[in-house]
């Protein structure tokens, strides 16, 4: 039906100028002053313009509408991001943000998924250098919070293990756990900005003897949480976290890889190891085993 | 309360809170899903992927009815996150209604589709608005989610009779109302959802309900919401006028009405 087909590539051609308007980073009218696909009547020849808006006006409703909508849920998705830079730094980021990762999902939720990785290589680095670490942690969190359901592991079930079930037990990190790694306290400057702290009054201090901070992320039911890890905590959570696809550690496997780490720098190893889980129980931070 | 309208893509998540939400409510509730991304009128192809999760999301919450948007989305694989509106051609009816069909086909039922509210018409649109719509529906045999308020931006926007609009609906396809509030921006409304139903929006729903009988109504609020208090008495108030407008002394009940076209769209074909 060739009537139909050619109408469809009209309707197809209609809807990918008016994607390019809608996105255009400058306007519509710089849009339209780009554009080479226009017909000899131009954008009043394809929209309705009146004497209260013109064609262009009627498209910028939907332009504004778009930037707009995007900019409201990424300053959403980061207020800490937001707070340290500035509204205006924040809207001309999300500006470029947008045109390099243009949203592709059914949801909007994944609109900021690549916020981070944006920053990781824009000019602001220079003026903050954690900025991209502090959005890390801020996906992390809301990542965390929307994370599958899972049984958390709870001290209940390791007290009724024997001592000597104890080295082969095999731990999972619970859906909603993550591990943000970075050189800077990103943790201070969330905490503070969420605190209602003043952005000028706040700046990420760099990680002690610029070894980095692991961060980590877990929720208790629907609430999440995060702090820095303990020295060897990191080891550890990275053992369980990147096992979920594959064999997961044993406590046996966890202890010595932690041990292996902090060498002869702790007291008491093992009562530190008796902290981190029962902490990690406490936090909700691994899954029930299926075992 | 007597049921609860959720936006399909919210709920779309592995878990945490939005699930412990939606169950929770859906425990205790009637709910329907209401979607933003069907893109329906989009020249890419249907997202199967998406269409695969709305069917989960179904399974799981079994929904009186699942509704989206007479519109497009986004084309060339981007998501624009905006309702935008089609030229009102018989061309763009036989590419909507061939889609509706798919999808209905898809999840196994009839699904309703929302008049959107807009701010541009396109100079090759020949059917009226109201006729665009009647035209789908008729073609894809779905139903109707008549939101009024869109109606009455509408009309503004585009200059045109909201009540003739409402006379050339099919009163049999409408399953449901949707009313909200919309800023005035003077050259333009915009449907913001985020403002009281105004008094002209009441009025033009109580007409259409007049014309096209009792339907679930729900008010819609996305932004700057109010306390529950101010929606409970929204929905009381569209109660009244519903029964008001019919001539009933009781209060209209808005439990999902599975009748007629509602219960085919409900029900497996």
């Amino acid at each position: 039906m060739p009537k139909t087909k050619d109408d469809r590539v009209g309707l197809r051609r209609l809807q990918e100028l008016l994607g390019r308007l809608i996105v255009a980073p400058d306007g519509v009218a710089d849009g339209l002053a780009h554009e080479r696909a226009l017909p000899a009547g131009g954008l009043a020849s394809l929209i309705a313009g009146d004497d209260r808006m013109t064609a262009a006006e009627r498209v910028e409703v939907y332009a504004n509408g778009y930037f707009y909508r995007l900019l409201d849920v990424l300053k959403e998705d980061y207020p800490a991001t937001v707070a340290v830079t500035g509204a205006d730094d924040f809207h001309n980021l999300v500006t470029g943000y947008l045109i390099v990762y243009p949203p592709t999902e059914p949801s909007i939720y994944h609109a900021g998924r690549d916020f981070a990785r944006y920053l990781d290589t824009h000019p602001l680095r220079e003026r903050w250098p954690y900025l991209a670490d502090l959005a890390r942690l801020e996906r992390a969190v809301l990542e965390s919070f929307h994370a599958a359901d899972a049984p958390a592991l709870e001290a209940g079930a390791l007290r009724a293990l024997a001592p000597a079930q104890w080295p082969a037990l095999t731990l999972r990190a619970h859906p909603a756990t993550r591990l943000v790694e970075s050189r800077w306290r990103v943790d201070e400057v969330a905490r503070a900005v969420a605190d209602g702290a003043r952005a000028d009054t706040t700046s990420a201090t760099p990680a002690p003897d610029g070894a980095g901070v692991a961060l980590v992320v877990s929720r208790r039911d629907t609430r999440v949480a995060y702090r820095a890890a303990e020295r060897g905590e990191d080891v550890a959570l990275r053992l369980v976290l990147a096992a979920q696809a594959a064999a997961p550690p044993t406590l046996a496997a966890i202890c010595a890889a932690i041990a292996a780490n902090v060498g002869d720098a702790h007291d008491d190893l093992p009562a530190s190891i008796n902290r981190m889980l029962a902490r990690w129980l406490a936090d909700g931070v691994l899954m029930q085993s299926a075992d | 309360m007597d049921w609860f309208e959720a936006i399909s893509e919210n709920f779309m998540v592995a878990g945490g809170r939005p699930r412990e939400v939606i169950d929770t409510v859906r425990g205790h509730y009637p709910v329907v899903m209401h979607g933003v991304s069907l893109s329906i009128g989009s020249t890419d192809p249907l997202n199967r992927s998406y269409l695969r999760d709305l069917a989960d999301l179904a399974r799981r919450l079994e929904p009186a009815w699942i509704s989206d948007h007479l519109c497009w989305t986004g084309v060339g694989g981007r998501n624009l996150h905006d309702l935008l509106p089609l030229p009102h051609t018989e061309e763009a009816v036989k590419h909507v209604a061939e889609r509706i069909r798919t999808v209905q086909d898809f999840l196994g039922r009839r699904i309703l589709i929302e008049n959107i509210s807009s701010y541009l018409t396109y100079a090759e649109s020949r059917l009226t608005e109201w006729d665009f719509l009647a035209a789908v529906a008729e073609e894809a045999d779905c139903a109707i989610l008549l939101d009024i308020n869109n109606i009455y931006v509408n009309a503004f926007n585009h200059r045109f009779d909201a009540r003739g609009y409402i006379d050339a609906v099919p009163a049999e396809r409408v399953v449901q109302f949707h009313l909200a509030g919309h800023a005035d921006h003077g050259s333009y409304l915009l449907d913001t959802h985020d403002y009281p139903v105004r008094p002209e929006v009441w009025e033009l729903y109580e007409y259409a309900v007049r014309r096209l009988g009792v339907a679930s109504t729900l008010i819609e609020w996305d932004d700057n919401i109010p306390e529950f208090a101010v929606l409970a008495a929204a929905a009381a108030e569209a109660r009244e006028r519903a029964a008001r407008a019919t001539g009933n002394r009781e209060p209209a009940r808005f439990a999902p009405q599975l009748s007629g076209v509602a219960s085919r769209a409900a029900s497996a074909r």
